[in-house]
């Protein structure tokens, strides 16, 4: 009986979702998504590593739901690097949950989880088949995470977002303000339930650009506080001065067409606001990339990226990589991706390091 | 066929076309509170930057399915090749805020769809627009 009971609920479900293209009846829930899978090989120059590997990079899956004209319900399930829990291997995780409110172009309202909206790439970061690239700019790219705090860089995440545009003749400004949880996802069972973000500061953020047709520029800013009195507590500092640190990022970023030329440039720089001169966290990351549309179908770029840590309080780390790649679009709903990469790692402390490493990486994303 | 006649002549001189190809009609559903529409106002149309019309109806938009010269001569007023159009429609799709035009396998059809559906906005050669459908003048700028 259970058993039928599950069946009856599974075809229920079923009837009930619809493949989510095109303008169709406002009531169906849409489900639709996309994945890349990719091939890579590294080669560090400098050592003896060298891996190859295949990888279902990324799986996201979208539920949407226009629950009346003005609101929209959207659900976003991202499954990274061949995700199986039976294996151990890579995360599962909601990145989107929220319902959104369109009063009129120039005010909307997203309420719940969701990517904020700062600088040009933050918000489409995960969207792979709309970016040409395989491995994304650093501060973007997720499975860097072990190598850059990425979280320090971009805001990941937010809870309420106020945006829309206003039209000034041929131009659109562009803005966007969102609040939501500062950085701070507790790892340590000793603090509390783990997993949760404990923050007892808001993260408040926004972005307000320009763009015509061919040009996009804006300027993007947040401000937090975080809790780093354990980072004090172990480089000896006084803790209660570093329960509470102001933290701004600002950003930048400029993107133009031109015939068949594209440019998309970010700067972002995070800077502490601390009383010791001594204490340092701060960030820097730089990327431009030039792209070529050879055919309406197939598109080459070339990029540069910079990225540059301090480490409270004595370590300093850069890393700068350079690559070329290309993008073939199959037929809409298929891309063919090639990216070669050379990344130069640097770091001061605790022994200087300076090691170059190449990167072949091919990949099919597709939609559906 | 003299009012098709007509409506074609009228768009025809209205688009300011210079080559027979690109004779092509923007056609609205009846209801639709609009006689005339800029360019930029059509792009935001079929860029799900405007959905909804004045009088609170949803819009539609409706795309042909196959390479067409109407088809051709409509991108090319939205200033955007195939390619470009639906890249923008799959980064609307991915983000939640809207979703690509049906596609449509004919003029005909299209000409039905516009017709039956409340909001609708669509292209066809100019000689096939009816009377059933509102042809929208395209502007080359906002009227004040």
């Amino acid at each position: 009986m259970i058993r039928f009971k599950l069946f009856g609920s599974v075809i229920l479900l079923c009837c009930g979702l619809s493949r989510g293209y095109a303008q169709t009846n406002e009531r169906d829930l849409k489900t639709f998504g996309y994945f890349q899978v990719s091939v890579s090989h590294e080669k560090s120059l400098t050592g003896s590593t060298e891996n190859k590997s295949f990888s279902l990079q990324q799986l996201n899956l979208f539920l949407q739901k226009q629950l009346t004209t003005n609101w929209t319900a959207f659900i976003n399930f991202e499954f990274v690097n061949s995700y199986s829990s039976f294996r151990n291997w890579g995360a599962h995780s909601l990145e989107e949950v929220w319902v959104s409110y369109r009063a009129s172009n120039q005010v909307k309202l997203k309420l719940g989880l969701q990517i904020p909206t700062f600088n040009n790439l933050n918000q489409i970061k995960n969207l792979t088949p709309l970016l040409p690239y395989i491995i994304r700019p650093l501060v973007y790219e997720t499975s860097f995470n072990e190598i850059l705090e990425l979280g320090e860089f971009v805001p990941g995440r937010a809870f309420v977002q106020m945006y829309g545009y206003i039209p000034v003749g041929a131009a659109k400004c562009d803005y966007a303000v969102f609040l939501g949880d500062s950085q701070n996802i507790n790892s340590n069972p000793a603090r509390g339930q783990t997993g949760v973000d404990t923050t007892r500061f808001f993260l408040l953020g926004g972005r307000f650009g320009i763009r015509t047709d061919n040009l996009k520029l804006g300027a993007s800013v947040t401000f937090d506080k975080l809790d780093l009195h354990e980072t004090a507590e172990f480089y000896g500092y006084p803790v209660a001065d570093f329960k509470a640190v102001p933290r701004l990022r600002l950003g930048g970023d400029l993107s133009a067409n031109l015939g068949k030329f594209t440019w998309e440039s970010e700067v972002i720089r995070v800077t502490y606001d601390d009383d010791y001169p001594q204490f340092n966290k701060d960030k820097q990351f730089y990327y431009g990339t030039a792209g070529y549309h050879w055919t309406e179908r197939l598109f080459a770029y070339g990029s540069y990226w910079v990225a540059r840590e301090k480490f409270f309080p004595l370590q300093d780390r850069d890393i700068y990589a350079s690559t070329v790649g290309a993008v073939y679009n199959l037929n809409e709903m298929i891309f063919l991706k090639a990216q070669l990469a050379r990344a130069l790692f640097k770091a001061s402390f605790p022994s200087s390091l300076r090691e170059t490493a190449h990167y072949y990486f091919c990949a099919l994303s597709v939609v559906f | 066929m003299m009012s098709q006649c007509f409506i074609a002549a009228s768009v025809f001189l209205m688009l300011g076309v210079k080559t027979a190809t690109a004779q092509f009609a923007v056609i609205a559903h009846k209801e639709v509170p609009a006689d005339t529409l800029t360019q930029a106002q059509i792009l935001d149309l079929y860029c799900a930057d405007i959905k909804i019309w004045n009088n609170k109806v949803p819009v539609v938009c409706f795309d042909l399915k196959l390479q067409s010269d109407s088809r051709d001569a409509f991108y090319k007023l939205l200033g955007k090749t195939p390619s470009r159009m639906k890249s923008l429609w799959l980064k609307k799709l991915l983000m939640g805020e809207g979703e690509p035009p049906a596609a449509l396998s004919s003029e005909e059809e299209m000409v039905k769809k516009v017709a039956s559906t409340r909001g609708a906005i669509g292209f066809v050669s100019a000689a096939k627009a009816t009377r059933e459908v509102k042809v929208i003048f395209v502007v080359a700028k906002k009227e004040k």
